[in-house]
């Protein structure tokens, strides 16, 4: 193949694209669907459900202020605090809960395997942002609520290439 | 010992007479990465060269010593971050082992299927600088979109883009999702057809060859001297892959193909690792073809396990870059005595002095990225 024929055909190459969709996600107008409502773990069986790795969600009538989401994140980030609530739940004697500074959580989810009351889940909400180091740390009341989120975008392939439908 | 101790006899970095000039290359550098290359430079030839690593060194050996045998996977994948599952991969191998526990047979297939995954997100990461460090701008785009297809199925399976932290001793952390198969099998076979495109656009663009082609030649001999490994030992004519030599998991289950180039110039080098990402999406084709439909995927483990005894362990696994070794010293505690993970980015850096010697120096980036050298694997 000569050196001409090589370049025209390089060329060519890219100029076909012009023809084929775009595959840019265009976030924040789109966001990408995720499977499940985020990573979870049974610990019954021993094995995690599938799902994103986003911020912790807490139940506060499961946890029992055991501290082992706290253990668990020593070795990894030291991100889990417990800290005291105001309120009393009737299995949580020393009203001790978790706080979780974002600053820190590398989202491995260990916190979540080391729960065994299936009252730490995490959730497809990965927008934390914060313009300041204490809006990263999140409260017991923080944790527990569910986020409101809106994510549709999939991965669609046609035979005009792929695209963010 | 420095890297000017094993170079040739007369190489080293002595004589600096009135026409040769010093030059620094990095450390933060676009054509280095968090490295420093001392280039000594003879008008546009460079007469001797000195990489010089250690920039991101983290002490990833050091923090494995101060935590148990789950706690040490999230921060042991740091190194190759578009790798993690690779990296990761035999130290949990190596964990198995000292703790005695067994691994189900779909969590080793998972494993294969991640594996295979997370070579082909490194190097289309690897290809698209490899791409912007010789000026192709296409070459950059192009693969930087399309591991997009194959990290949306890995965040899928892991629940994170890159630092998956999913394989864990005993299997992996959780099972694939529903319909991931089918989805799986659709997205690979589309990124397979994509990357075929590269060849037009890339591999035979005669200016990418005329660039690259006799540059910085590796003979076969030194491929073996210099211990280097991987893509880089292929592509100077060494039939070498642990996945075939020494399979680990189910590859001896699985038909792999290994690429074998003889020119040994920065041109093999740069393909070999595209032609392994077809061998990928084969292999990812078989394995979801021969994995079991259901069962466990994971060992029920406590969060700090005990392990049976001292014992010592060495495993290796096939990565990106090359058969990447982690050493586990246990003395019965609950944390590892020490933990040395052998990276093929520093064996390779090993061969680099001697290529660049009689090279210009606009070919000093695509014979340095042709090595497939991650400065933070090295440094660790």
């Amino acid at each position: 193949m000569g050196t001409a024929t090589g370049i025209i055909r390089a060329l060519n190459s890219g100029i076909k694209h012009l023809a084929i969709k775009r595959f840019t996600l265009r976030y924040p107008e789109e966001k990408l669907k995720f499977v499940g409502d985020g990573y979870q773990f049974d610990p019954s069986t021993g094995v995690g459900i599938a799902g994103l790795k986003g911020r912790h969600m807490l139940f506060h009538d499961h946890c029992t202020g055991c501290q082992l989401c706290s253990i668990a994140c020593e070795g990894v980030a030291e991100a889990i605090a417990m800290v005291k609530v105001p309120e009393e739940q009737k299995q949580n004697k020393k009203s001790i809960m978790p706080q979780i500074d974002y600053g820190k959580c590398v989202f491995c989810g260990l916190c979540v395997d080391a729960c065994p009351f299936y009252a730490l889940y995490m959730t497809n909400d990965y927008e934390l942002s914060s313009f300041t180091k204490e809006g990263l740390i999140y409260t017991p009341a923080q944790l527990a609520v569910k986020p409101y989120l809106t994510q549709d975008s999939e991965i669609q392939i046609t035979d005009r290439g792929a695209t963010h439908g | 010992m420095t890297m000017t101790d094993i170079m040739p006899p007369g190489l080293a970095l002595k004589k600096v007479d009135e026409r040769i000039m010093t030059l620094n290359v990095g450390p933060q550098h676009p054509g280095s990465g968090h490295m420093r290359i001392v280039v000594q430079i003879d008008g546009d030839y460079i007469v001797a060269c000195d990489p010089d690593p250690g920039y991101v060194h983290r002490g990833e050996e050091k923090m494995a010593e101060y935590r148990n045998y789950i706690t040490n996977v999230p921060h042991l994948e740091r190194p190759v971050i578009h790798d993690s599952c690779n990296v990761l991969y035999p130290y949990v191998l190596g964990a198995e082992e000292i703790l005695g526990i067994e691994v189900p047979e779909r969590a080793k297939y998972v494993r294969v299927i991640c594996s295979e995954l997370n070579r082909c997100i490194y190097t289309m990461y690897w290809l698209a600088i490899y791409g912007i460090f010789l000026g192709h701008s296409t070459m950059f785009m192009w693969p930087a979109g399309d591991r997009e297809l194959l990290i949306d199925l890995m965040e899928k399976v892991s629940g994170a883009r890159v630092t998956h932290a999913h394989f864990i001793p005993g299997g992996v952390r959780n099972d694939l999702p529903a319909n991931f198969e089918d989805v799986c099998l659709r997205q690979v076979n589309y990124f397979e057809k994509r990357i075929k495109e590269y060849a037009a656009v890339f591999y035979d663009n005669p200016i990418l060859i005329s660039r690259t082609q006799d540059t910085g030649v590796l003979s076969r001999e030194n491929a073996i001297r210099y211990g280097t490994t991987g893509s880089v030992l292929r592509a100077s004519g060494v039939d070498y892959d642990l996945r075939v030599k020494a399979p680990y998991d189910v590859y001896d289950e699985l038909d792999v193909h290994t690429n074998v180039m003889k020119e040994g110039d920065s041109y093999a080098r740069s393909k070999v690792p595209w032609l392994d990402m077809m061998e990928s999406c084969n292999i990812i084709r078989q394995a979801l073809q021969k994995m079991p439909k259901s069962g466990s995927v994971r060992t029920k483990l406590k969060p700090n396990p005990k392990t049976k005894g001292p014992a010592t362990v060495y495993k290796r696994v096939e990565s990106g870059r090359g058969s990447l070794g982690c050493y586990i010293v246990s003395d019965g505690k609950t944390e590892p005595y020490r933990v040395k993970m052998s990276v093929p980015s520093f064996r390779n850096l090993l061969a680099m002095p001697n290529l660049l010697i009689g090279e210009k120096l606009g070919n000093m980036p695509s014979v340095y990225w042709s090595l497939n050298y991650w400065p933070v694997e090295a440094d660790r």
